[in-house]
């Protein structure tokens, strides 16, 4: 247990990482037009070109897999643990919604992030779906999928609202993923409350806004 | 006062069980919950049925025996309490009141409310002691320990073994219980010797008695009677850390 | 018949001059000799654990679902040792006497003086085992002052000793479960003794759980069940603590030494109903810093805050002048009984008096005594809802110590060969009064340090017997008889519960055999009680069977002891016509309102045999070779 459960933190906090580079990508995103789409287009094509980033990308894939499967056998185990339920529960007492949902939230977000690579993935990485053009630089107009996607405002209004459950999760799995790798040393753990706060909030209304933006482009 | 009482009834540990109500008049605002429920049960005798068979011991919030779940909260509806300090000014006339027993795979009750926490005894009988035959002490202040250090001890020693944070843990995990007798042991200069043994053997322990993991819900830190910080088992998963790799 | 055998020599010398004489065995024989220990709290679990490490089989017992749970916990203040930490004169001679006098002079010398001699040692073994006792900046113990010593000698571990020192004692003994040397029998209750052959063999025991009455066979039997102040009902005790184990070892042959001294506690929290089941013990260390005192006046109705200074009546201060509100446990029981029968009380039943934190908080911070009683204070809140860092605690005595228990001798050895009694279920260090912070030392040093190295003297000769089985007809018997018992207890099946009969005795016992009896009132009581058991044995009801959990019929067996053990402390109260340390006889008293002991006709231990329903008094004279016994004065 206390094996899977390094293994869901770390690539939890790999996964915290990898967002944070994933948003301010997304942030060119609310530049004016003429510089965003060029910017957007060079800098996605640089990913997909670099070796480095390949590594990476493996990387990343396997850490969503082992991330989402050792959580499921770890929420397993702890059902397993439950003998029976109570037939009245007032844990929103003594701990947060959050915390005592956190596979739901998990299932909510990895929907998502099914939507979210049927949405430009599998588009542009796997030319599934309607073809991908290039823009004036010769680059795969990455820019024109995202800014054509958002214009339809289920759309947006998905992508917004699922990062309330991100958010959530982020926040009090940072924290958590600290202290089971360990950290315990009580002033450094208020500041890594403090920080999962702020982090989970950054987030969550970064991604959740930039839809919108570009809605109303 | 006037309250009804919905309690779980449960002939051993093989039957299945159920909610029973009973509606009790003639309370009052200073009796415990406990004598609450013995006033109840004096009430069963004189209509010639079986006791609601209970926990407790000292009531005075300190034996670690007693422990319901009431009205969806370990220990009832104040953080850090025992159910034996629990009294009925708590709730309102005319009242529900729910009482289950602990729920947990590793605690089978055995009858009514009472479940086995024995499984607590295997995990300390795997390394919550020092190793030391009686008479073999050195004199005590030869040892000195700083204050801190021995404070944050007692923090951890505080733990009285109710459960609770089993009971209210979605998982129910051991790990706040677990965590405390290691961080207790582990940071007095008397249990170095077997720090690494007894972290690894107990941490093992509580996972063969079948409690589930710690998510850091902190819902236990709420419900635990002493208080215990969840920092514990933080403390405990670095120690574990650094007793599985390098020993 | 009572032979004390206390060991030749000088005062000094007398515990090492045994253990020079006592007889070894050899470690390969240790292993084919088994040991029943019954409780688990300081003094069971450690005599377990220690015998464990010895070498011999150890079964332990206790009716709680964990050894942990033992009474031993609720011990909040301390431990006392003369360890002379504080440099301020203390010695293992001042504590001897200290115990002695504060006993009121009506225990032995040599055992007292092994209790101090041992103390020392005790609290190394507990830090060894990580007892995590308050320390100061510089890493060394820290001590404080308890009730009826003017030394600092009292060791502890925040509010919570008993627990911190019974959670070492059980973990040694799961660590010798572990090793295979100590089996443990949790929510097993003993029911009966077996003797065979005049020795203690084995007891009877019930499933708890399943309801199964168990035989179980041993070389020697110890109990170390504590104390019985549940007579009362109402006391500071655990609601299952029960005096049935030593009654049914009295009832077996086993004299019972001083059964009426029992001590009062001054500071537990007053009773607010008659539906209490229990008087929540506030820790005496508060008498350290906080002040006792009712109003001046009968008819006041101000709260206590707006009651000026010159009103208030610091009662124990004025008394006591020397001691002021650390005066023993008896006399501030005492002095506020008279003030709250005065008409003096506080509180809703007037039945409490003040005790004011205020002088205390402005002398010292309020975080100076947060960090000294904080979990107490706390723990007040909890229980009464008022926060006494605002406004007075209220406190109230109550019943709470047993100095009163099964008679040994200088082995712990009760007049059955073979059975011991340790811990506070003999009658041995605490004379008439036990001072605040003794019952941890002697629970753990009976346990740890003397049973184990006397009871080899005994099992010493019990290797050449047989070895005891559990078919031997005795046994049958014995089981027979338990089973009898039970089954005309649950068919009486009449219409009233066994609270009913315990609150019925409690009032009796409190009324006429707590702080203070008189003869007419203890005639009277010995009458009532006699019909309170006769009724319950015609009316009362229990419902559920045996083969099963039943708590019923757990609390009817053991009210039916204690009915008898009432009638038995009435009898010992009547009998002592002198007062004494907790025992305070009305019609022995100074013009002053003190204590009038009698040394010349009562300086004895009472020892009562059972015969046939009847007791008959046996005496075993005290004689003081060391200590002059003086009258003892806290003023």
């Amino acid at each position: 247990m206390f094996f899977k459960k390094s293994i869901i933190a770390l690539t939890g906090l790999f996964l915290c990482i990898f967002l944070i580079v994933h948003l301010s990508a997304n942030s060119i995103l609310v530049l004016p037009e003429e510089m965003a789409r060029g910017l957007y287009n060079s800098y996605s094509t640089t990913l997909r070109e670099s070796p480095l980033i390949k590594v990476v990308a493996y990387v990343l894939y396997l850490s969503i897999v082992l991330h989402a499967v050792y959580a499921l056998l770890i929420t397993l185990n702890n059902r397993r643990a439950k003998s029976k339920s109570y037939s009245l529960n007032r844990n929103r007492e003594n701990s947060t919604w959050a915390s005592q949902n956190m596979g739901l939230l998990g299932i909510t977000i990895l929907l998502f992030i099914v939507v979210h690579l049927a949405n430009f993935w599998a588009r542009i990485k796997l030319g599934m779906g309607e073809e991908v053009g290039l823009d004036t630089d010769g680059n795969v107009d990455v820019y024109e999928v995202t800014y054509s996607l958002f214009q339809n405002i289920y759309y947006v209004c998905f992508y917004s609202i699922l990062m309330i459950p991100l958010g959530l999760h982020l926040h009090h799995g940072l924290k958590s993923a600290f202290m089971t790798l360990g950290f315990y040393n009580r002033k450094w753990l208020r500041i890594i409350s403090k920080v999962s706060l702020i982090y989970a909030a950054i987030m969550a209304i970064g991604f959740g806004i930039i839809p919108f933006i570009v809605f109303l482009k | 006062m006037k309250v009804t009482f919905r309690i779980w009834r449960q002939e051993n540990k093989n039957s299945k069980g159920q909610f029973e109500s009973y509606e009790v008049d003639g309370l009052t605002e200073d009796m415990s919950f406990l004598e609450a429920l013995d006033y109840l049960n004096e009430l069963l005798v004189t209509q010639n049925k079986k006791v609601i068979a209970f926990e407790y011991d000292c009531r005075e919030g300190i034996c670690g025996q007693c422990g319901v779940f009431i009205n969806g909260r370990a220990h009832g509806p104040h953080d850090h309490m025992t159910t034996c300090q629990l009294h009925m000014r708590s709730f309102k006339d005319g009242e529900t009141i729910v009482v289950e027993p602990w729920r947990a795979t590793a605690f089978p009750v055995i009858t009514d409310l009472i479940v086995d926490r024995s499984a607590f005894d295997r995990i300390i009988e795997k390394g919550g002691y020092i190793t030391a035959k009686t008479g073999t002490a050195a004199e005590a202040n030869a040892i000195l320990i700083a204050k801190e250090v021995s404070d944050k001890a007692m923090d951890a020693a505080a733990c009285i073994g109710c459960g609770a944070c089993v009971a209210t843990c979605k998982n129910s995990s051991a790990a706040l219980f677990t965590a405390a007798k290691i961080n207790h042991l582990n940071s007095l200069p008397q249990g170095k010797p077997e720090a690494t043994q007894r972290v690894l053997e107990m941490t093992k322990q509580m996972e063969l008695e079948g409690f589930g993991s710690c998510t850091f819900t902190g819902a236990c830190e709420v419900e635990c009677p002493e208080g215990i910080s969840l920092t514990n088992i933080a403390e405990m998963n670095a120690r574990r850390a650094k007793a599985k790799w390098f020993g | 018949m009572l032979d004390s055998k206390i060991p030749e020599g000088p005062l000094e010398s007398k515990w090492r001059n045994y253990q020079l004489k006592s007889q070894l065995i050899n470690p390969a024989n240790k292993k084919k000799l088994n040991v029943i220990v019954v409780g688990s709290g300081l003094a069971g679990a450690g005599a377990a654990a220690t015998l464990g490490e010895l070498g011999y089989d150890v079964k332990c017992f206790c009716y709680q679902d964990s050894a942990r749970r033992a009474h031993s916990v609720a011990a909040q203040g301390g431990i006392n040792a003369a360890k002379n930490y504080q440099h301020d004169g203390d010695s293992v001679w001042r504590m001897f006497y200290d115990t002695l006098k504060g006993g009121d002079f009506r225990s032995r010398e040599a055992n007292v003086f092994r209790l101090a001699e041992l103390s020392a040692p005790l609290i190394d073994h507990y830090v060894q085992q990580g007892v995590p006792f308050a320390r100061e900046y510089g890493g060394v113990l820290v001590n404080r002052s308890f009730g009826g010593v003017q030394v600092q000698r009292t060791f502890y571990a925040r509010g919570q000793t008993g627990q911190q020192l019974l959670l070492a004692a059980y973990s040694q003994l799961y660590k010798m479960k572990r090793a295979k040397k100590v089996e443990m029998f949790t929510r097993h209750e003993m029911l009966d003794l077996v003797i065979i052959e005049g020795k203690a063999k084995g007891i009877i025991a019930r499933d708890l759980i399943t309801g199964e009455l168990k035989r179980f066979a041993a070389d020697a039997v110890v109990l170390a069940t504590g104390g019985y102040s549940r007579v009362f009902r109402l006391s500071t005790l655990a609601i299952g603590c029960n005096g049935s184990a030593i009654w049914k070892a009295h009832k077996r042959g086993a004299c019972f030494a001083a059964p009426s001294f029992t001590q009062i506690h001054p500071t537990a929290l007053p009773q607010t109903s008659e539906a209490q089941s229990k008087l929540t013990l506030m820790s005496e260390s508060l008498r350290n810093d906080g002040r006792i005192w009712v109003p001046k006046n009968k008819e006041e109705t101000r709260k206590a805050n707006e009651i000026p200074e010159e009103e208030r009546d610091y009662y124990l201060e004025r008394r006591y002048p020397s001691f002021g509100n650390l005066a023993p446990r008896d006399i501030a029981s005492r002095a506020a009984k008279e003030r709250i029968d005065a008409g003096y009380g506080v509180g809703r039943l007037k039945n409490a008096v003040y005790l004011d934190f205020k002088h205390a908080i402005e002398r010292f911070g309020l975080e100076t005594i947060k960090d000294r009683y904080g979990n107490l204070f706390k723990m007040y809140k909890k229980i009464t809802g008022v926060d006494a860092y605002q406004e007075p605690m209220q406190i109230s005595p109550a019943a709470h110590f047993s100095m009163g228990g099964l008679w040994v001798d200088y082995e712990l050895m009760t007049t059955i060969p073979g059975l011991y009694a340790i811990g506070e279920c003999n009658f041995s260090d605490h004379g008439a009064n036990r001072l605040g912070a003794n019952s941890l030392l002697q629970a753990s040093i009976d346990g740890y340090f003397v049973l184990p190295n006397t009871i080899n003297n005994y099992l010493a000769s019990a290797l050449k017997e047989d070895h005891p089985t559990i078919d031997h007809p005795e046994f049958e018997k014995v089981e027979k008889e338990v089973t009898d018992q039970i089954n005309k207890l649950l068919s009486v099946k009449g219409e009233k519960t066994v609270d009913h009969f315990h609150r019925e005795l409690g009032k009796v016992m409190w009324q006429e055999c707590a702080m203070s009896r008189n003869k007419e009132g203890l005639v009277k009581a010995i009458v009532q009680i006699k019909d309170i058991k006769d009724a319950f044995w015609k009316e009362v009801n229990v419902t559920g069977g045996h083969q099963e959990m039943n708590t019923e019929l757990e609390k009817a067996l053991r009210l039916a002891d204690f009915l008898e053990l009432g009638l038995l402390m009435c009898t010992d109260a009547l009998q002592r016509e002198e007062s004494c340390g907790a025992h305070f006889r009305e019609e022995f008293q100074t013009s002053e309102g003190e204590a009038l002991r009698n040394d010349n006709a009562y300086a004895y231990v009472s020892a009562w045999e059972y015969h046939q329903g009847e007791f008959k008094l046996h005496k075993e004279t005290l004689d003081f070779e060391y200590v002059q016994p003086t009258v003892r004065s806290y003023k």
